[in-house]
């Protein structure tokens, strides 16, 4: 459904991607794990064109786009297929928890305000939040925001979501809730590329896993043998070192 | 104090009062609304990077800055017509407060702007906004919020500097007071009286400004914004 060939970006003189493939298919899970710089929230956004990657091609559904020079108005179209989730989760500050959601299905989907707010309480009631559809982004916690930012990000019905570390930025207790949302939605199939630290999550939720270090996929591949079976010593080396952090 | 003077300030009142409700207050707000539209234009080009036109913003905000408000009134007024422009006191005291206040509210509304988090930026492009949309919709309400301190103060110095219009010939609240007071002599007394009438205009400009962050605050859910 989504495949990435090539893909590469400098910032500010340093190459962060170095030529990244990768394929989605529907109903896949992708988690992009790997140490701190090495190019996961780099690739996420070049994905969803917030950074324009300097070379690459997407497909997506089918059509084929070269990623440095897609038109704006192309873009505009694969954003309305895709979601994006963000680490500071960044829920519009002037709008309502329901606000939040319908925003994106009123004014760039046009769809009737009363479908939108039907459709956004069903979206905010799956991460529990329904009760809070009238309360501001600065009155909900790190995690009832991330969690709001989700059923945003649900609400537009993506083909896919984009997750850029979206536990990072919460307190060890909200972190449970969020992943639980998004164990939630692989379980109904919806597609989504995670990049995320949580490991335990990882190996229990993704289909698939893009490991990544100095701007290069070191592995990819399906989850299974990757966890199981995993032969590479710098990628053990990489969970031991997690371990240790846990204990 | 004697009765005399005390005359001269009961008559005076209404008459002073009377003409800053009919002139000052109307030439304040007036050009405030319109240096609020400079200002929110020139930001806007200042942030969208608009080539060309950005060197013009800022070489206006540049020499407004930096000659005195005073010597732009005389500019216009007294000035112009030797190249033929001709203005009526009145709007050219409307432009050229307009003009000024609009220079400096303009690097008000910029930082305003930009102390909105991109992320916010982000977020809109990501459910599909387009960047006029995210302006208008997420960045302006918010950036409107922080703004809304600084600009009240901006307005209350303009209530104030409209005085300075008494030189062009406007006959507002200031002017009619030196009026009265030359006939009178009374000078401490009368110059006092419209002291005290700014001093309540610019009170209940701040207990408007109160009242608005208070309505604004609540448009955001509690007193901070949190990025």
């Amino acid at each position: 459904m989504l495949e990435i060939r090539g893909l590469k970006k400098t910032i500010g003189g340093a190459e962060i991607l170095k030529g990244v493939d990768l394929t989605v298919e529907k109903g896949d899970v992708l988690a992009v794990l790997g140490p701190s710089g090495g190019g996961k929230t780099t690739l996420l956004r070049c994905l969803n064109y917030l950074e324009r990657a300097d070379a690459g091609t997407m497909t997506f559904l089918g059509q084929q786009m070269d990623m440095p020079t897609v038109s704006r108005k192309d873009v505009a179209a694969y954003r309305r297929h895709t979601a994006f989730v963000f680490q500071s989760f960044n829920l519009f500050a002037n709008k309502t928890a329901l606000q939040n959601v319908t925003e994106g299905l009123i004014v760039a989907r046009k769809m009737p305000k009363a479908d939108a707010e039907s459709r956004a309480l069903a979206a905010l009631e799956r991460v529990g939040l329904a009760d809070k559809r009238d309360s501001y982004p600065s009155q909900l916690s790190g995690g009832q925001q991330q969690r709001v930012a989700i059923a945003r990000a649900v609400a537009g019905e993506p083909d896919v979501i984009f997750f850029d570390e979206p536990t990072s930025a919460l307190d060890p207790e909200l972190i449970g809730g969020v992943l639980d949302v998004i164990r939630s939605l692989a379980e109904d199939g919806m597609t989504m590329i995670v990049v995320t630290h949580e490991v335990r999550f990882a190996r229990n939720v993704s289909t698939k896993v893009l490991f990544m270090e100095e701007g290069r996929a070191l592995a990819f591949g399906p989850a299974g043998p990757f966890f199981e079976e995993q032969k590479l010593e710098r990628i053990q080396t990489f969970f031991r070192s997690l371990d240790r952090k846990d204990e | 104090m004697s009765e005399r003077v005390i005359d001269i300030l009961i008559s005076s009142f209404p008459r002073i009062l009377g003409q800053g409700l009919l002139v000052t207050i109307p030439l304040t707000v007036i050009s405030f609304a319109l240096a609020m539209v400079v200002a929110v234009i020139c930001a806007m080009i200042q942030i969208a990077d608009v080539k060309g036109l950005k060197q013009i913003v800022r070489f206006y905000i540049w020499i407004i800055r930096g000659t005195p408000l005073l010597v732009q009134l005389y500019l216009v007024y007294f000035g112009l017509p030797d190249l033929g422009l001709v203005l009526p006191a009145f709007p050219c005291a409307v432009a050229v407060f307009a003009l000024n206040e609009g220079a400096y509210c303009a690097e008000t509304v910029r930082a305003a702007i930009e102390s909105v988090p991109k992320g916010q930026m982000e977020a809109g492009y990501c459910v599909g906004l387009s960047y006029i949309q995210i302006m208008r919709r997420i960045v302006l309400p918010q950036a409107f919020r922080t703004a809304f301190p600084p600009l009240s103060n901006s307005l209350i110095s303009m209530v104030k500097d409209t005085s300075l219009a008494a030189n062009i010939t406007v006959t507002e609240m200031f002017m009619t007071t030196q009026r009265v007071a030359g006939r009178t002599y009374e000078h401490l007394a009368l110059y006092a009286e419209v002291a005290l009438i700014y001093l309540l205009f610019c009170t209940v400009i701040t207990w408007l400004q109160r009242l608005g962050e208070k309505k604004l605050n609540a448009m955001n859910g509690g007193n901070v914004i949190r990025a």
